[in-house]
């Protein structure tokens, strides 16, 4: 085999052939920077490679599950030789290189690092149109979004840069870009996943690491990495889905609606499973709960001389967006955490009901980078404002959450988000693996146009 | 995104446009706290304000009398009471 085609492996391709040895990680980790160097300017996926560092990691590679595996870290993670930088001119703390969580556990796995993904600015929104690197884009379409904030790690491994790649998700921001881009991501239950190191991992209750993969079984094995935890695969047999009647799967383009609905029905017939309508009311006041959680937990660190210094590079929505979390009132956070604690218990009721519940997991395709904006039976939204709607209910109640890819529609990718219980990040994965069964694989090993073409240019 | 006609771009126009009467709230909640804002910044702000004023009043309305406070919830597991 040769080098290049082993770049095309998954992730768990990879590792077997660099275990077995048919593939040389030395040579591997040099095609892998090559590649980058070659497909990366057209997306901006990565913003920064450390060539020598990568190749450090290497030859100090423990005989872990990942040994030798090429991957990219997002923006929001400290790594012993780079402080993140959160796709922002500013952070509002202090950061310094260090060993995060994820690092270790790709370090420990065995995997080797070589790049860092780009992010939407702040993590403050779900397109990845804004970044203090510029945006990342698409490689569906590299005029479109390739959603955020976890747009690098996303975008990188669309384009088949890597196979694997860590993001993080505060509200959505796995997901979002899981589905832009065609790609299978996990929300892992909170604290589930490595998170040391990390500059809101002391008041953060909503953001977690999670991998962004091609599919399941991949996901499956960064997974585990991250949790340290071997993730066994198991039997989606049987699968009680639960469905939804709300804005999030009524005001959904009808694209995205017919192939999420034609996805749900094509893993109940895969599991031999059954559909159950659920109630799950208020979700929209659980998206905005969240909302009003995640933009007050780092108020800490914000107070008015500070604002009055940003750095003019922030972009003016980050300047606007920052200064306007001072004057959300008080009286509605402490609402939003009775809304956290009455949408706990609801999901908690509905999944003695279902294994999971089903929508989709944005209510559009990747919008232009121009122009995020969808187009929705409502009318139009912003991106952002339509998205939350969906991602946030996995944030405001700690519990996992995945995203598979289910279709395109004018070329651009549709994802469909299974939610599960406390804990339940594994049944997540064999239903999303059932689904990749009942279509054949087909959304999985989908590749976008840029990939395509680049593989065709090289010749692997 | 460095200037407005970019930030107009995506998608906050009409959100701008509904947020004429907040000018009086942000100006008058900055100028409590001594913060400063340009004008961009303050055209950014009164269109969060509009997307996100009116769902807050309604979350303010919303009643919760009748949940039981989830004290210190553990977000890694379900909660304890249903």
């Amino acid at each position: 085999m040769s080098t290049e085609a082993a770049l095309d492996l998954p992730l768990r391709g990879q590792a077997a052939a660099i275990a077995a040895g048919e593939v040389d990680a030395a040579e591997l980790l040099e095609a892998a920077l090559s590649r980058i160097e070659q497909r990366n300017p057209a997306i901006n996926a990565i913003v920064e490679t450390f060539p020598d560092r990568s190749r450090e990691m290497l030859a100090a590679a423990p005989e872990g599950p990942l040994r030798g595996v090429p991957v990219v870290i997002k923006d929001e993670w400290p790594l012993p030789w780079r402080a993140q930088r959160f796709g922002a001119a500013e952070m509002q703390v202090a950061t310094a290189p260090g060993e995060s969580g994820p690092y270790r556990t790709l370090r420990d796995a065995g995997a080797v690092i070589v790049g860092v993904g780009n992010m939407h600015e702040l993590g403050s929104g779900s397109t990845g149109a804004i970044s203090y690197y510029g945006p990342a884009c698409n490689p569906w379409d590299t005029e479109r979004c390739p959603g955020g904030s976890s747009s690098g790690p996303a975008a990188a491994v669309s384009a088949r840069l890597v196979a694997g790649a860590v993001g993080a998700d505060g509200i959505g921001s796995i997901r979002y870009p899981a589905a832009y881009c065609g790609l299978t991501g996990l929300k892992p239950t909170f604290g589930r996943s490595a998170m040391a190191g990390h500059h809101m991992a002391a008041v953060s209750t909503t953001i977690v690491s999670g991998p962004l993969c091609a599919d399941a079984a991949d996901c499956r094995l960064l997974a585990s990495a991250l949790f340290d935890e071997e993730l066994a695969a198991g039997d989606a047999r049987g699968l009680r889905i639960g469905i939804v009647r709300d804005t999030v799967t009524d005001d959904v383009a009808p694209d995205v609606r017919d192939a999420c609905e034609a996805a749900i029905t094509a893993l109940r017939e895969e599991t031999d499973g059954e559909l159950v309508e659920v109630d799950l009311a208020e979700l929209e006041a659980a998206a905005l709960a969240t909302v009003l959680i995640a933009n007050t937990e780092g108020l800490s660190g914000l107070h008015p001389s500070k604002l009055n210094a940003l750095n003019p590079e922030l972009s003016p929505i980050g300047r606007g967006l920052l200064k306007y979390r001072m004057l959300l009132p008080a009286a509605a956070s402490v609402k939003a955490h009775a809304v956290r604690t009455l949408m706990r218990r609801r999901l908690a009721a509905a999944l003695e009901k279902v294994d999971v519940i089903a929508w989709p997991t944005v209510p559009a395709v990747a919008p232009p980078l121009a122009a995020p904006l969808v187009e929705l039976p409502s009318g139009t939204l912003s991106a952002d404002q339509a998205n939350v709607r969906g991602a946030a209910l996995a944030n405001l109640t700690g519990a996992p959450a995945i995203s598979v890819p289910v279709g395109l529609s004018d070329g651009l990718p549709i994802g469909l988000q299974l939610q599960g219980s406390w804990g339940r990040d594994e049944l997540l994965l064999d239903a999303a693996e059932a689904l990749e069964r009942a279509s054949s694989r087909r959304w999985v090993d989908a590749l976008p146009p840029l990939a395509e073409t680049a593989s065709e240019t090289t010749g692997t | 995104l460095h200037d407005h006609g970019q930030m107009l771009a995506v998608g906050l126009r009409a959100q701008m446009e509904a947020a004429n009467g907040a000018d009086g709230f942000i100006s008058a909640g900055l100028a409590s706290f001594g913060i400063e804002a340009d004008e961009v910044e303050l055209a950014v702000m009164g269109a969060a304000h509009a997307m996100f004023w009116p769902p807050i009043l309604a979350l303010l309305e919303l009643d919760t009398g009748a949940v039981a406070p989830e004290r210190d919830p553990d977000l890694s597991q379900a909660p304890l009471a249903r």
